[in-house]
């Protein structure tokens, strides 16, 4: 390619600066993965914004959740006589927005985010429950006694696409392997 | 921010206060003063000022946008410029509140009402020992008048984010909610003598010798390096002369000193006290002799090795003051062009087919001579030439102060650019065979029949017998090939592949009476602008100003036809190559179906010049350059790529990436147009293109220009665009913005995915 191959008879263009020697990309310096990016961000926030849309109404409501090590499921829990209960009973189709912002104002080049797209259904009582009921409370201890609560429902997110947005307007999509 | 911190300080206060408040420059001199040196008079508008300023202007938010929007490590030069030039648009577009002009009008009642004035950046920190970063910030000298104070003033606090300062950033820790900066508003002291001075020599700082330079008339000669300097080295102790070196200049006395030895004994001496003053080495700009003698500045002596960054420092050399600008024109188009031309001419001339082996070893060793000296001349010369047009940007945007820091390249239009005569024959050539449907379908039918195996000379015998009006076009395309594509792209010569036009030629011809893009000047005038900047001007500064837009045009002109006279030196070194490599395949010396580049001329001429019978081999190339490369892992895909909205509008098509000669003929009507970097070789494709993207960024490179000439959307500056978006994706460019979106809004997946 131009600008990458010394011998190409192409001298119109300066260099970039910080290029070094090819194969160590600005790409490759500046902008690590999506999914380690999504992952990072994932791990150090506590919080997201669930969407969800049944009845013809859009609704959104803070929720604490945990992510399953392969980032192909997310959890999170909820009392049923919540509008949220009401709304996910009658559409699975979610989304979860999670993002880095302090609130503080200017920083818009700084933040982060990802929504979060995916089918969620009720996980009840049994087998599955302890596995991924466990996971959302080790990261969130103080959630135990909710989740045990008869009058909660733990819901499972199955990760349809991650679409992560840096620097404003920076948009990168990553789907698991399962979808791709 | 503390109310109680004024918002000007008087230079003889200055040292009372805290660098952090005045500035490193200030902060010096203030001290001086009250030492009792000769300082020249002034007051400084302190870092509260420019907080001041910031905040009341709403710049703050606007630096980090621009400056978040991309890493800085993925921009070129001259994105960073584009960064800075917008910044400085910001700067100068916000008027000074009535706090600050007061503060103004406060400073100038205590100075001379006549004096011309120099207005002076005074950063935090930029005078140390251990660093340097002279000439990052702006000097403005020879200002009268509140008005223009204040607009030299605003100037000053932009070149804290002047592209030179964004490329020192990490060095330099420039924040945008941290960074300040102070003005330095001091009278010019007219002297017919200046110079600098150092109580050391800054080679060895052991050694006991002082140094000094002096030019005749103000410091600024000396600083900005346009007049030598008579140079001393003096010894600290004795005080006696050690060495004297007169400067190169072309009407000064040579055999006379300019300084007689109480000069120096003066300078010496005050020196050596401003070293006692501060307890470290100064580094002294100073103007007039003996009893008048002024301090103008006092730093530390910079002991820090120089800059290794070897790109960073070739691109501050790129800035040419106004002086070696004019000399670059007059050498660049009075000598340099002409005698590229001409070289072209008589090397494309030379019938290589009658030379001998020997002779022909020579014509390939001088062709391969005359392209490394013509790259060399482009990189010291042309380059640096080019930034005409950048200091025509910054001209015109100091004088009519727009709120569209580009509105200048209006200017540049119409020029009558090597491109721009090939576009107009290629254009000609397909109204041709869009108004002949017999040709047109002949030419189709051969270009099918032949495709990837075309040889010009039987082609065109065959498509005369095919068509009326084909001889017509025969000949219209051999002009065309001998004038404008005797260019090497790709590591090839254009003009050995008629193919790629010939089947532009033919998509051209069917967008004809559609939505081609035709290089239509609407908008505004270029009358219009360059009435503008004079009006601004004045009378009295008229004649500078268009000598400035010629500067200017000239320069954009350059840029863009020395791509393709260097390139045609390139083809004719090609050219040589193979009639070469035919020769030597004949004998059998050579083997292999790769055809030789530059790279294989010295191999090529020792074969020529030592016959043996030793072969050598040449590999074929088997890359297929339409092929996408991917380079985003496993299921990540972009959806929004940023870069520069280098011209405005909103386009929705297919990818068509250039990557070789091949794509060139590729290319169709509607099409994305998506490569690295568009090259004067690759303009004609924009007729047909609905959008541009490239991976080069900025707003005044051949992409963005001719994207705003045909009213096309152009978002450049896109990191690996060329890589990441393969042909036939679905994109949308959004030139107002500078974003592309990849493929459309849909939820397929969500909607097709089941509970597992």
């Amino acid at each position: 390619m131009q600008g990458t191959d010394k011998n190409a008879m192409n001298y119109s263009d300066e260099p970039l600066f910080d290029e070094t020697d090819a194969g160590n990309t600005p790409d490759a310096r500046t902008n690590p993965a999506v999914r380690d990016r999504i992952r990072t961000l994932i791990d150090e926030q506590p919080y997201a914004v669930l969407c969800v849309g049944g009845g013809g109404q859009p609704y959104g409501a803070l929720v604490a959740f945990a992510f399953s090590e392969d980032m192909r499921h997310a959890v999170f829990v909820t009392p049923v006589a919540t509008r949220k209960y009401r709304l996910l009973s009658e559409c699975d189709h979610v989304a979860l927005v999670i993002d880095n912002r302090s609130n503080k104002g200017g920083e818009l080049m700084e933040v982060e985010a990802v929504t979060v797209t995916g089918r969620s259904h009720v996980i009840e009582r049994g087998s599955e429950f302890d596995r991924w009921s466990g996971l959302l409370v080790a990261r969130h201890t103080y959630l135990k006694s909710f989740v045990e609560a008869t009058t909660c429902k733990l819901f499972r997110v199955d990760v349809v696409r991650c679409l992560h947005v840096a620097r404003f307007q920076e948009v990168n999509q990553w789907i698991p392997a399962s979808h791709s | 921010m503390d109310s109680r911190e004024p918002l000007l300080i008087p230079l003889d206060a200055c040292g009372q206060w805290d660098e952090k408040f005045v500035g490193g420059k200030a902060a010096k001199l203030g001290k001086l003063v009250r030492a009792g040196f000769e300082v020249p008079r002034g007051f400084c508008l302190t870092t509260r000022a420019y907080e001041a300023f910031v905040k009341d202007a709403g710049i703050t938010p606007a630096i980090r946008m621009e400056l978040g929007r991309k890493s800085m490590d993925d921009m070129r030069w001259e994105e960073i410029w584009d960064t800075a030039l917008r910044l400085r648009a910001k700067f100068l577009s916000q008027p000074l509140s009535g706090l600050l002009r007061e503060a103004v009008t406060e400073g100038l009642r205590g100075l001379n009402a006549d004096a011309s004035l120099a207005v002076r950046s005074s950063a935090i920190g930029e005078d140390s020992a251990g660093r340097s970063f002279a000439g990052l910030h702006e000097s403005i000298i020879g200002v009268s008048g509140r008005q223009a104070v204040e607009d030299a003033v605003r100037l000053v606090w932009a070149s804290l984010w002047s592209d030179a300062a964004l490329l020192y950033r990490k060095e330099l820790g420039l924040d945008p909610t941290l960074s300040r900066m102070a003005v330095l508003v001091q009278e010019l002291v007219d002297a017919d003598c200046s110079g600098v001075a150092f109580a050391r020599d800054p080679r060895d700082m052991r050694m006991e010798r002082a140094i000094v330079e002096s030019v005749p008339g103000p410091c600024s000669l000396l600083v900005d390096g346009l007049v030598d300097p008579d140079r001393w080295e003096l010894d600290r102790k004795t005080h006696a002369i050690i060495t004297w070196l007169p400067g190169q200049r072309d009407n000064a006395q040579h055999d006379a000193p300019l300084l007689e030895p109480c000069d120096l004994e003066q300078i010496l001496k005050t020196l050596l006290s401003v070293e006692r003053l501060f307890g470290w080495s100064p580094d002294m700009e100073w103007t007039g002799k003996s009893d008048s003698l002024t301090v103008l500045q006092a730093r530390p002596i910079t002991t820090a090795v120089p800059d290794q960054d070897k790109k960073r420092t070739w691109y501050l050399s790129l800035r040419p003051g106004d002086a070696r600008l004019k000399a670059l024109r007059e050498r660049v188009v009075e000598r340099l062009i002409p005698e590229l031309e001409a070289l072209g001419q008589v090397l494309a001339a030379e019938e290589l087919d009658l030379l001998d082996d020997r002779q022909l070893a020579e014509a390939v060793e001088t062709r391969s001579a005359a392209v490394a000296r013509w790259k060399k001349i482009y990189w010291d010369e042309f380059i640096p030439f080019a930034h005409g047009v950048r200091r025509l940007a910054t001209y015109y945007n100091d004088a009519v102060q727009s709120e569209d820091p580009y509105e200048f390249v209006g200017l540049l239009r119409n020029q009558p650019l090597v491109a721009t005569q090939r576009n107009d024959a290629i254009a000609r050539l397909g109204r041709q065979l869009a108004a002949n449907d017999s040709l047109r379908s002949a030419l189709e039918r051969l270009l099918a029949e032949y495709a990837g195996a075309l040889h010009w000379s039987t082609f065109r015998g065959e498509l005369i017998g095919m068509a009326d009006g084909a001889d017509d076009f025969v000949r219209g395309f051999d002009d065309l090939n001998e004038r404008f594509l005797d260019v090497a792209y790709d590591q090839a010569r254009l003009h050995d592949q008629p193919e790629p036009m010939l089947r532009h030629l033919v998509e051209l011809s069917r967008a004809r009476g559609q939505s081609s893009n035709d290089v239509a000047m609407a908008g505004v005038h270029v009358e219009a602008l360059e009435m503008r900047l004079l009006d601004a001007v004045g009378p009295e500064r008229r004649d500078e100003a268009l000598d400035m837009i010629e500067t200017g045009r000239i320069s954009w002109k350059l840029r863009d036809d020395d791509n393709l006279l260097v390139g045609r030196l390139e083809s004719q070194l090609l050219r040589g190559l193979e009639v070469a490599a035919k020769r030597l395949r004949d004998l059998g010396r050579l083997t292999g179906k790769g055809h030789p580049d530059g790279s294989h001329a010295k191999t090529i001429i020792r074969a020529l010049r030592e016959p043996s019978n030793a072969t050598m081999r040449f590999e074929g190339s088997v890359k297929d350059p339409g092929a996408g490369l991917s380079c985003t892992p496993p299921g990540e895909t972009p959806r929004q790529l940023i870069g520069q909205p280098a011209s405005p509008g909103v386009a929705t098509g297919a990818v068509r990436c250039i990557r070789g000669c091949v794509d060139l003929g590729r290319f169709q009507q509607g099409e994305i147009l998506v490569c690295d970097a568009i090259q004067p070789t690759m303009t004609h494709l924009v007729l047909l293109a609905s959008a541009i993207i490239e991976r080069r960024g900025g707003m005044l490179i051949h992409g963005a220009i001719i994207a705003r000439e045909t009213g096309i959307p152009c978002v450049n500056g896109v990191r690996q665009a060329a890589e990441i978006l393969k042909n036939g994706d679905l994109v949308t460019v959004d030139g107002h913005l500078g974003i592309v979106t990849v493929g459309a809004a849909e939820f397929d997946l969500e909607m097709g995915v089941e509970y597992t």
